[in-house]
């Protein structure tokens, strides 16, 4: 790779990391604040058994919270960006299959507060965007050490 | 080239110890366990916490302060809509209540529901029973109604879940703004 190319690439895996980051730990500070009201966004989704929905509401903030930490820190980037784009693969997902089967919901993403209205389109295409971000920064994390391993080999 | 003289003295990255698919398999778990152990432990500790396995019956989702459910039946509801001793109160917003309602049914929007109320409490005070619905079974505003009915002081309040849709369903009467 030419030099100021990768220089370029490394930049925008730095920008990735804390954007996404910075994302994470926001979306993290209301759920943690107020777990019965993320209970009730959990249960409104209407997409886990009953019995689990507070199991989850207690413990998703928390794996966001650590995610966020771990970003932002360059901390254990191979397993956090891997959860990182299969949480919002996950999240993305349960939004479209409630849009498809027309239940409107507030998405709870960054907010418990359920006076906010239904959500429509915008989180989707704003979580699609974070999971392109987020797939780039995976791929840089494996990509870019292969690399260091093949340097290694030869 | 540098070279060893044992396996164990060989970079991380030649023996797979710094291959970041391995880092993953051990990273993502730990990240699981210590986020479980985390939201758990905060939960017992902190006072506002939930029991980790929730009642979301609908008779415990909508209850009174005093956790009696105040949930009607539909056929209970519908016995009183025939009877006429019972008044349905739309806690939707006007738009949608206009599009369509229970028959005979007073519009009281939660949002706003101070002023509305004054408009009608009059005529709430002249009836036995007082039914609230909204639509959806995952709608809250005929629940915060019927919570908001109960402490202004009427004794006689239920809400309908899902009102506007089952009410339907089952071929009872509904009426449009004209």
């Amino acid at each position: 790779m030419p030099r100021m190319k990768k220089e370029t690439a490394e930049w925008a895996t730095v920008l990735s990391r804390l954007l996404l980051g910075a994302v994470f730990l926001h979306a993290s500070f209301d759920k943690i604040a107020d777990p019965g009201a993320f209970a009730k966004a959990v249960y409104n989704y209407q997409m886990l058994p009953d019995s689990t929905v507070n199991l989850v509401a207690v413990t998703l903030p928390w794996i966001e919270l650590l995610l966020g930490v771990c970003l932002i820190a360059g901390f254990w980037l191979p397993g956090t960006t891997i959860l990182c784009t299969g949480l919002l693969i996950l999240f993305v997902s349960a939004m479209a299959y409630n849009e498809i089967r027309g239940l409107d919901v507030h998405c709870g993403c960054f907010s418990t507060e359920p006076a906010e209205g239904p959500d429509g389109f915008p989180p989707l295409i704003r979580d699609s965007l974070f999971i392109v971000v987020s797939g780039f920064l995976t791929a840089r994390v494996f990509f870019s050490r292969r690399m260091t391993l093949k340097r290694a080999n030869r | 080239m540098k070279s060893y003289a044992k396996k164990s003295e060989w970079p991380d990255v030649v023996n797979g110890r710094g291959v970041p698919i391995r880092k993953a398999v051990w990273q993502i778990p730990a990240l699981l366990v210590l986020a479980v152990i985390a939201g758990i432990g905060t939960n017992a500790w902190r006072s506002d916490g939930i029991p980790l396995v929730g009642d979301w019956s609908a008779a415990a989702r909508f209850s009174d302060t005093a956790g009696e459910s105040i949930a009607i039946p539909l056929e209970r509801a519908a016995d009183q809509f025939e009877k006429g001793t019972a008044l349905f109160l739309d806690a939707r917003p006007p738009g949608q209540y206009a599009e369509g309602h229970i028959r005979g049914a007073l519009n009281l929007p939660w949002q706003g529901v101070d002023m509305y109320f004054m408009a009608l409490a009059d005529r709430l005070g002249q009836s036995e029973m007082l039914v609230t619905y909204c639509d959806g079974e995952s709608c809250e505003l005929s629940h915060e109604l019927a919570l908001f009915l109960k402490e202004m002081g009427y004794g006689n309040v239920h809400v309908l879940i899902n009102g506007w849709t089952v009410w339907q369903h089952a071929g009872l009467p509904v009426e449009q703004e004209q």
